[in-house]
C-alpha cells in the first residue's frame, strides 16, 4: 500500500506517536555527527541527506547487556524512524544468526517490539555501494514502511502490519500523476550510487595468498570496523558478579581466539583480517547465501590507516 | 522464550585428583528433573561456570550409558580454571548444554576402532570408549592407544583394568621415557603406532591429543592405509557462546561449537585448516 501525505501532517503524527512509543532516529550531535538517539521533539528528528556514525543493530544487539533470565525485558514498543535501507538490511541479515536454529531472546525481543520505518536515501557519497551487494535506496527488505521524500510531501511504501497500523489513515493513496512522479523519483533513487564493484563469488582458493598480508599490513587492530559495522555481530561473555554480561568484540582483536595455552589460531593480521573478509564474503554466503555486507561504508568512512574494504574484494585476485 | 545463554545449577558431588594438575568433577543438576532429562552424545561438550569467575568450555567425559552424574576433567590453565581446582565437593557450578555434533556413531557402527590419545585427549575418547564397550555388539574390533608425557600424566587410571579385560579390545599405554616400574610401551604415539601396525581395514580412527601428537600421528596414519574420510578429531578452539553465534571458534564457514567439535581429517583438509 502507498500513501502520500505533506510533511506537516507527518510531523504531527510523529509527535502523537512520542506518546505511544519510545520514538528513536537520526539526531545530529554537535560537530560529531548523526546518530541513532531517542528523539523527545520534531526538532530533534533529521530526515536528510546523509548516514549516521553508529549503525541501528544497537537497538536489536545491545554493545552491553545483561542475559540473565531473571534481567526484566524492555517491554515498552519503540519506533525507528528515518533509518537508511541498507540499515534495515542489516538487521535481516542479523536476524538468520539471532533468530535461527537457537533463539536468541534478547535480539528477537527487541526485534518484536521495534517497528522500523526508513527512509530512503536522499543522497549517496563516495564510500556507499550498497548496490554492488544487491541492495538500493529504495530497498524495503526489512522495513514496516519506507519514506520517500518528495518535496512537501512524504511519499510511504507500507510493507508490513506493523507499518499499516502507522500510516494506514495518514494521508490519502495516491492519484494516478503522484504515482507516477513517485516511480519517476524511485527510479531516480538507483542512480544515486556512483561506486560500483563486483563482490567475488567465493574465496576460498585464495586462502593462502599473500595478498591478505599486503591489505592488511596498515591495519592498526582498533576495531572501528566491526563495530560501526551493521551486520557485524561477534561477543564476548563475561561474568560480572554473578550475572552474565554480554559486550561486543572484534576479529581484529588478538585476544579474540587466544587460547589459554598461549596458542593463537589467529595470531597476526593477516589471518584477522582475512576472517573478517572471509566471514562476510564467503562463509555467511555458504551458510546463508548472501555477503553479510550491505555496503553502507561505514568502516571506509572510520577507518584511521584508511583500509577500504571495498576496494579489498574488488582488487582480490580471484 | 527459553534464555539459550543461562546456566542450569549443579553440584560438584565428587572430585578425582587424575594427575597433579587434572581433576575430574562429577556433577548432577540440583532440580532432579534437569538431571534424568540430560542426554547427550559421547564427544559433545557443557558450558561449565563458576560465578564470578566466567565459564569454560569441557567434553563430558563419561558415557552416556553411564550417566548418574556429569564428568568433566578440568586442566589447571587459566582464570576459570583456576578457580574451578579449587572449589569442593558440594560446591554449586553453572552448567549449560550439550553442545555440538558429538562422534558419528552411526558411521562407527560395525567398524574396528582405533582410539589414539595424548595426555587429557583421552578426555572425549573415554566418553567414547566406554559407551562401545557397554553397546559392545555393535563394533568390532577395538584397539586403545594411550600415551602421556610420563606416567603421573596419564589420566583415569582407574579404567584401564577394564579397557584391558572388555572383549575384543586391546589397551597399549605409552610414556615418552623410560621410567623405573614402568612394564608398557615407551616412546611417542606415532612411533607406537608404527610398532603395533593397527590394520585399516574397515577401521575408523579417532584420535585426539596435543596438536604436537597429532600433527605427527596424522602421515603414520595415512601410511597405515587410513584415509582422511576414517580419521576424526574432536578439535579444541577458543568457544564461548556454544552456539555458533559468538564468532571466534569457525574453520573456515563451520563453527566448531556447533558443527563440531568432531571432525573427520577429509573435511579440516577442506576448510583449509592448519594442523
Amino acid at each position: 500500500m502507498i500513501r502520500i501525505f505533506k510533511k506537516e501532517e507527518f510531523n504531527k503524527a510523529v509527535v502523537s506517536w512520542l506518546g505511544e512509543f519510545q520514538v528513536i532516529g537520526p539526531k545530529r550531535i554537535g560537530n560529531k555527527g548523526l546518530f541513532y538517539e531517542p528523539i523527545e521533539a520534531m526538532e530533534d528528528l533529521y530526515l536528510g541527506p546523509g548516514i549516521t556514525v553508529e549503525p541501528m543493530k544497537k537497538f536489536f544487539l545491545i554493545p552491553s547487556e545483561y542475559l540473565n533470565s531473571s534481567s526484566v525485558p524492555e517491554k515498552n514498543k519503540r519506533l525507528i524512524v528515518g533509518a537508511n535501507p541498507c540499515e534495515a538490511r542489516g538487521i535481516c541479515l542479523l536476524d538468520k544468526v539471532f533468530d535461527s536454529e537457537y533463539k536468541d531472546k534478547f535480539y528477537i525481543d527487541n526485534r518484536q517490539r521495534t517497528t522500523i520505518v526508513g527512509l530512503s536515501c536522499i543522497a549517496a557519497d563516495e564510500h556507499c555501494f550498497c548496490t554492488s551487494l544487491g541492495g538500493d535506496p529504495t530497498d524495503t527488505r526489512g522495513m514496516d514502511a519506507l519514506l520517500f521524500d518528495q518535496q512537501d510531501n512524504f511519499v510511504v511504501e507500507i510493507i508490513t502490519e506493523k507499518g499499516s497500523q502507522l500510516f494506514g489513515a495518514l494521508g490519502k493513496e495516491l492519484e494516478a500523476d503522484e504515482k507516477k512522479e513517485w516511480q519517476k523519483n524511485k527510479a531516480k533513487k538507483k542512480g544515486l550510487l556512483k561506486k560500483k564493484i563486483n563482490a567475488p563469488g567465493s574465496l576460498g582458493h585464495i586462502f593462502e595468498n599473500e595478498y591478505w598480508k599486503e591489505v592488511s599490513a596498515g591495519c592498526l587492530s582498533c576495531g572501528i570496523c566491526t563495530y560501526l559495522c551493521p551486520t557485524c555481530h561477534c561477543f564476548d561473555l563475561v561474568d560480572d558478579e554473578r550475572k552474565k554480561l554480554r559486550c561486543y568484540d572484534s576479529c581484529a582483536f588478538s585476544d579474540f581466539t587466544l587460547e589459554t595455552s598461549g596458542h593463537n589460531p589467529r595470531p597476526t593480521k593477516k589471518e584477522r583480517y582475512r576472517q573478517r573478509v572471509f566471514h562476510k564474503f564467503d562463509y555467511f554466503k555458504t551458510n546463508f547465501g548472501e555477503n553479510l555486507c550491505v555496503g553502507c561504508g561505514r568502516c571506509i568512512r572510520s577507518c584511521p590507516v584508511k583500509i577500504d574494504i571495498s576496494q579489498v574484494i574488488a582488487n582480490a585476485p580471484i | 522464550m527459553e534464555n539459550i545463554y543461562q546456566p542450569h545449577l549443579a553440584q560438584i558431588v565428587d572430585i578425582q585428583q587424575e594427575t597433579l594438575d587434572v581433576k575430574t568433577f562429577k556433577l548432577k543438576f540440583k532440580d532432579p528433573s534437569l538431571q534424568d532429562s540430560f542426554d547427550y552424545k559421547p564427544g559433545q561438550f557443557v558450558e561449565f561456570s563458576v560465578p564470578q569467575e566466567g565459564e569454560a568450555t569441557f567434553c563430558i567425559s563419561n558415557s552416556p550409558t553411564r550417566k548418574t552424574t556429569i564428568d568433566c576433567s578440568v586442566k589447571k590453565m587459566g582464570k576459570v580454571t583456576q578457580a574451578l581446582h579449587e572449589l569442593d565437593i558440594g560446591d554449586m557450578v553453572g552448567i549449560r548444554g550439550p553442545y555440538g555434533n558429538g562422534f558419528p556413531l552411526n558411521e562407527l557402527k560395525g567398524k574396528n576402532l582405533l582410539f589414539v590419545a595424548g595426555g587429557i585427549g583421552l578426555a572425549p575418547l573415554r566418553s567414547l570408549i566406554n559407551y562401545c564397550l557397554d553397546n559392545r555388539a555393535d563394533f568390532k574390533a577395538i584397539t586403545i592407544v594411550n600415551g602421556a608425557r610420563t606416567s603421573k600424566d596419564l589420566v583415569y587410571k582407574t579404567e584401564y583394568e577394564a579397557w584391558k579385560n572388555a572383549k575384543g579390545t586391546q589397551l597399549h599405554l605409552t610414556v615418552d621415557c623410560q621410567e623405573n616400574n614402568w612394564t608398557c610401551m615407551v616412546g611417542v604415539v606415532p612411533k607406537i603406532l608404527e610398532q603395533i601396525q593397527p590394520a585399516c581395514k574397515d577401521s575408523v580412527a579417532i584420535v585426539c591429543g596435543p596438536p604436537i601428537m597429532i600433527k605427527f600421528t596424522l602421515p603414520v596414519l595415512l601410511k597405515l592405509g587410513f584415509c582422511p574420510e576414517a580419521i576424526i578429531t574432536t578439535l579444541e578452539m577458543k568457544m564461548k557462546c556454544g552456539l555458533g553465534k559468538c564468532g571466534r571458534c569457525n574453520i573456515g564457514n563451520l563453527y566448531v561449537c556447533k558443527d563440531g567439535p568432531v571432525f573427520s581429517f577429509a573435511q579440516l583438509k577442506r576448510l583449509n585448516y592448519e594442523l
